[in-house]
């Protein structure tokens, strides 16, 4: 089961995978053009442009889950549904109680 | 070191065109985390429309595809409503679907050309999104009339029954069925996400309605589809060198923000909403690809119709297709907000109580 985690926790992570996925966007676009040229080789380049989307959902999709929680929107916890009893309850019988 | 692009691969990236694509990405990933799919029929369209050649649009967009579909799954998968096993058998039929698809789509561009080609796409969306939508949008009117009681179809139930080897269990989805009734719904997928570039449209509403899925858990599980064929059709894209790195990443930036909202408003909102979402999703777009066909039945000889029609019943088509997405968009915000408010107020409620 998940660990709860606070409020704070959320926000430093946040600002962690923030900085993080920023970064990541700012040497790509830094070097824009000699990056999606090179990435645009074909062959053995082709690992390039997938490692950097992999990276990517990692380094971004940790801010954007951070992000919604940090803002207050989370998922509803399943509620637990109560199951029928399957043992079949002792039918009424009429009883003398003398 | 400034590096001259090819001008025919890629274009010039503009502010406006930044946030275009991001927006898309935003909405198409909201929608993709909620229904397990879509987004990709505006986003390669959308990218065309800024001058990015069709070839390097599609791999762009697969290319963000798959990681999206990797986080959506991850996160659903959290909330127990991804069946894994379920996904990978699906894949690997559709893998097999795609390939078929693209050999399909090979003759009739060897046979027809490029108007034939895109005839028999525009064809296989209206056919499919009318028939398959219209059934899903029926079914859940009907589900959200009984109060969203779910039960299994009647063709899944009977499915369910014949005892055919091999058999397998999906734990999540709580089915037990033939692996040869996966074959089909997984080929379908595969051939559809071919030809029209969404394959969930008949995955998801394959699995509720022939496997016995809930609309949950078809929905999560089509998310791992979506990542096997898409990684395999990127690195198929890539050793191309078609993908454009940086229409990707800004794609993915809005689309990984969207699809982690829409996995969470899964957990908020009724299971019918799945449904409702997609098929009117699916009725829109069938309208927007009906407008398209006059323009291939023009370039075939097959119809007769002045280039300024043709034109503006471009522009509609491309329209109506963006106003399918933010429609999804809209119904799941809204599903959501509501569905917050209903829950603070019952909890306001429980603590006025006790």
């Amino acid at each position: 089961m998940a660990q709860e985690v606070t409020k704070k926790q959320v926000l430093l992570r946040m600002i962690g995978f923030g900085v993080a996925s920023a970064a990541v966007y700012g040497a790509v676009f830094q070097h824009a053009n000699a990056i999606t040229e090179l990435f645009s080789r074909g062959g053995v380049y082709a690992a390039a442009p997938i490692a950097t989307v992999f990276l990517v959902s990692y380094v971004h999709g940790g801010f954007a889950s951070n992000l919604w929680s940090a803002l207050g929107i989370t998922a509803k916890a399943p509620s637990k549904t109560v199951q029928a009893t399957k043992t079949k309850r002792p039918e009424v019988r009429a009883t003398l109680n003398a | 070191m400034d590096v001259a692009l090819d001008s025919l691969k890629f274009i010039d990236l503009t502010t406006s065109s930044i946030i275009f694509l991001f927006i898309v990405g935003f909405i198409g990933g909201l929608v993709s985390g909620f229904i397990g799919s879509g987004g990709a029929f505006v986003l390669t369209p959308g990218m065309m429309s800024l001058g990015v050649p069709g070839t390097v649009a599609v791999a762009s967009n697969m290319c963000h595809k798959f990681p999206k579909a990797l986080v959506g799954a991850i996160k659903r998968f959290r909330y127990g409503q991804v069946d894994i096993k379920l996904g990978l058998v699906m894949a690997a039929s559709a893998g097999i679907g795609v390939q078929v698809g693209i050999k399909i789509q090979n003759m009739i561009l060897a046979a027809w050309g490029q108007a034939g080609s895109n005839l028999y796409v525009s064809v296989s969306f209206v056919a499919v999104l009318v028939f398959v939508g219209s059934y899903v949008f029926y079914d859940a009117m009907r589900s959200s009339r009984n109060a969203g009681a779910d039960e299994t179809p009647a063709l899944a139930r009977r499915l369910q029954k014949v005892e055919l080897w091999p058999m397998i269990t999906f734990k999540t989805a709580n089915i037990r069925i033939s692996l040869w009734f996966t074959v089909p719904v997984g080929f379908a997928t595969g051939m559809l996400a071919a030809t029209i570039a969404v394959g969930g449209f008949i995955g998801v509403p394959g699995m509720i309605y022939v496997l016995g899925c809930g609309g949950l858990v078809a929905s999560a599980s089509e998310l791992v589809i979506a990542f096997a064929m898409g990684l395999g059709g990127t690195i198929n894209w890539a050793m191309h060198g078609m993908v454009d790195i940086r229409l990707t990443l800004i794609i993915l930036a809005g689309s990984l923000l969207g699809v982690q909202l829409g996995a969470i408003g899964t957990t908020l909102v009724r299971e019918v909403m799945i449904k409702i979402v997609m098929g009117s999703i699916m009725l829109i777009v069938a309208v927007s690809r009906a407008l398209a066909l006059p323009k291939y039945l023009a370039q075939l000889g097959l119809m007769d119709i002045s280039p300024e029609r043709v034109a503006l019943m471009d522009q509609a088509s491309f329209i109506i297709m963006c106003a399918a997405l933010t429609l999804g968009a809209v119904i799941i915000l809204g599903a959501m907000f509501k569905a917050r408010r209903a829950n603070a107020r019952l909890e306001r409620e429980a603590y006025g109580q006790a």
